[in-house]
């Protein structure tokens, strides 16, 4: 019983990617627009997860994470453009203009490369105190935005990057929520997940037992801002065109939306959060789109999508302040010994 | 005149808990004034004094989250003025709080697994460990409940059991006894002399319950404004008058 539970974040790792086949099987005999939708739900997917590494075990919030998801699209799409492209687009120094990677080692190329970049940016904002570390990954947030839409030569500034190779279709995106949703649980079975989440319950308790606060939460940043990065990649692949405002404020909302709604203590919960305002977020285009009843179409005024989200959240916090799931996990149902109450569901 | 104790020979100082000459002062306010302390392994050292005696301040200063003004700690002969709160704990300087502060949100195993893994345990040892931490402490039925569901007594003996977990050298104990009734406290005594026995661990315990700091102690060290009042032998200290009218009261007359 004891040395099962080391395991259970498997567990649940291994139910979810399970549904996950379920729902992308029906994807794959839908309509196109649908199975888009579900495409942009899985990287999402992996984007909501990754930000559950950090955000959900330390029990801080990042509003920054949405950068290193503008970093890797931005990065990927420089590495895996075709030079003559980026000739016309940039003005990127020669080397790096010839260079064209195969999409596969570009996306492993940018995670590593973000995965130093974010211990270079982590480790002065993890020893930060309070709120001050949220507002600095804000402060991230603002600078890649300004950075990226500014930077001609290496972003084409506020103009779109264009005819980025579009590799990601819906097993490309299931495959990267899937690995995601590997990491996190992999990660949560750490002796360091466990000590950060230490942290969370009591900073003070937690350098007491000889947790060393800050050090966890950079390895949980830099993780979590690799995952992200990667869900930047595939988001950007799966659109094919790369602009700054696309990683700002409105996603950076949706992805946080998405995490607390769900819960954001638990890996069930992110995804469940992510699976809910998506089939909200898709129900509310529709209805914008105008029903047709006989021959009258109704349609909501644009803008219902983001107010009813908003709403959502709202009812969440203040109903549910811990999201729908808390920091229950769902697991493998336990058909044998029914008796021991304590050895399968600790999670309240 | 303060009672001595044996100031203990090289052997005795390099491996035991020093404070020498501490003073702290918050913003022009002096908590503790000068105060010398010596812990060593195996004993039971009490530290009594009334409320804004500088008893937690001093805990705080040990225990590296209160800065000193002057003076210092030395663990085993060793400075230990630059290390931070974790880098104490983890090498065997621990302390459990008044308040429990237990990881709430996570079960009664995994509060004291926290402690053997920050020590440096993979977390199937430390997952071990404190399943027999536990159910040597009476709390194997409560493994894998919320430690914040828990009944105030055993949540304060999780928080020990935590303390356990991290196998301290020294151990700081800020009024365990705290909202505890009476048949807690006599379990609280077995435990208490448990750790010193079998880890051959130091313990100052920090206590206003008296009968227990007189029952447990060895010696005790009285403090009153940030001084020390009196220092000794646990039977010496009851009978000084002195502390007898600073704090156990002048109403109390009668030898015990």
């Amino acid at each position: 019983m004891v040395e099962n539970s080391l395991f259970r974040p498997l567990q649940t790792a291994l139910v979810l990617i399970l549904a996950l086949i379920a729902v992308a099987l029906c994807a794959s005999i839908a309509p196109p627009a649908l199975q888009r939708t579900v495409i942009e739900a899985l990287i999402k997917l992996t984007v909501v997860v990754g930000l559950f590494i950090f955000v959900g075990q330390s029990g801080v919030f990042s509003f920054g994470h949405v950068a290193f998801m503008a970093i890797g699209g931005y990065m990927s799409a420089i590495l895996t453009l075709a030079p003559a492209r980026k000739a016309t687009l940039l003005d990127l120094p020669g080397a790096i203009e010839a260079l064209q990677l195969p999409w596969p080692l570009a996306l492993v190329a940018v995670i590593v490369a973000v995965g130093v970049l974010a211990t270079v940016v982590g480790w002065p904002f993890c020893r930060l105190r309070g709120i001050a570390l949220p507002m600095a990954t804000f402060a991230l947030l603002i600078i890649t935005y300004v950075v990226a839409s500014n930077w001609q030569q290496v972003t084409g500034g506020r103009q779109a990057l264009v005819g980025l190779p579009r590799y990601v279709g819906l097993w490309t995106a299931f495959g990267g929520a899937a690995l995601a949703i590997l990491v996190a649980a992999g990660y949560a079975m750490t002796r360091h997940a466990l000590m950060l989440r230490c942290s969370r319950e009591s900073e003070v308790a937690a350098a007491a037992t000889g947790i060393d606060v800050e050090r966890e939460r950079l390895i949980a940043f830099v993780l979590s801002a690799m995952v992200v990065a990667a869900g930047g990649v595939l988001f950007s692949h799966f659109i094919g065109t790369i602009t700054a405002s696309t990683f700002y404020l409105d996603l950076t909302f949706v992805t946080l939306t998405m995490l607390v709604v769900g819960g954001m203590r638990s890996l069930t919960g992110a995804c469940a959060g992510v699976a809910l305002v998506s089939l909200v977020s898709e129900l509310l285009r529709s209805v914008e789109r105008g029903v047709a009843i006989g021959d009258v179409t109704i349609a909501a005024p644009p803008g219902l999508q983001e107010i009813v989200l908003a709403a959502l959240l709202l009812a969440i916090l203040v109903l549910r302040p811990a999201g729908l799931l808390g920091d229950a996990e769902i697991g493998w149902p336990s058909f044998r010994r029914a008796a021991p109450a304590t050895a399968t569901r600790q999670q309240g | 005149m303060m009672i001595q104790p044996d100031s203990g020979g090289a052997d005795a100082s390099a491996a035991s808990l020093e404070v020498d000459g501490v003073v702290v002062d918050f913003q022009g306010l002096r908590a503790i004034e000068d105060v010398s302390l010596t812990l060593r392994p195996g004993e039971i050292l009490g530290l009594i004094g009334p409320n804004g005696a500088g008893k937690t301040t001093l805990i705080n200063v040990l225990t590296g989250f209160q800065a000193v003004t002057q003076g210092s700690v030395r663990l085993g002969g060793v400075d230990i003025a630059g290390w931070k709160p974790h880098e104490r704990s983890r090498r065997g300087l621990v302390r459990t709080f008044q308040s429990v502060l237990p990881f709430a949100g996570l079960t009664a195993l995994e509060n004291v697994e926290a402690g053997g893994v920050a020590i440096g345990l993979v977390r199937g040892e430390a997952r071990a460990e404190a399943v027999r931490i536990l159910s040597e402490m009476g709390l194997a039925h409560a493994a894998n409940r919320k430690a914040g569901t828990l009944p105030f007594g055993e949540e304060r003996r999780v928080g020990i059991a935590r303390a356990i977990a991290m196998r301290p050298r020294f151990l700081l104990m800020d009024e365990p006894a705290a909202g505890l009734n009476d048949a807690e406290c006599r379990d609280l005594q077995t435990i208490v002399r448990g750790i010193c026995v079998s880890l051959s661990c130091g313990v100052l315990f920090i206590e206003h319950r008296m009968s227990m700091v007189f029952e447990l102690c060895h010696r005790i060290q009285v403090l009153q404004l940030g001084r020390t009042l009196a220092l000794g032998p646990t039977d010496a200290i009851r009978a000084d008058p002195k502390v007898r009218k600073a704090y156990l009261g002048e109403d109390e007359v009668s030898p015990c």
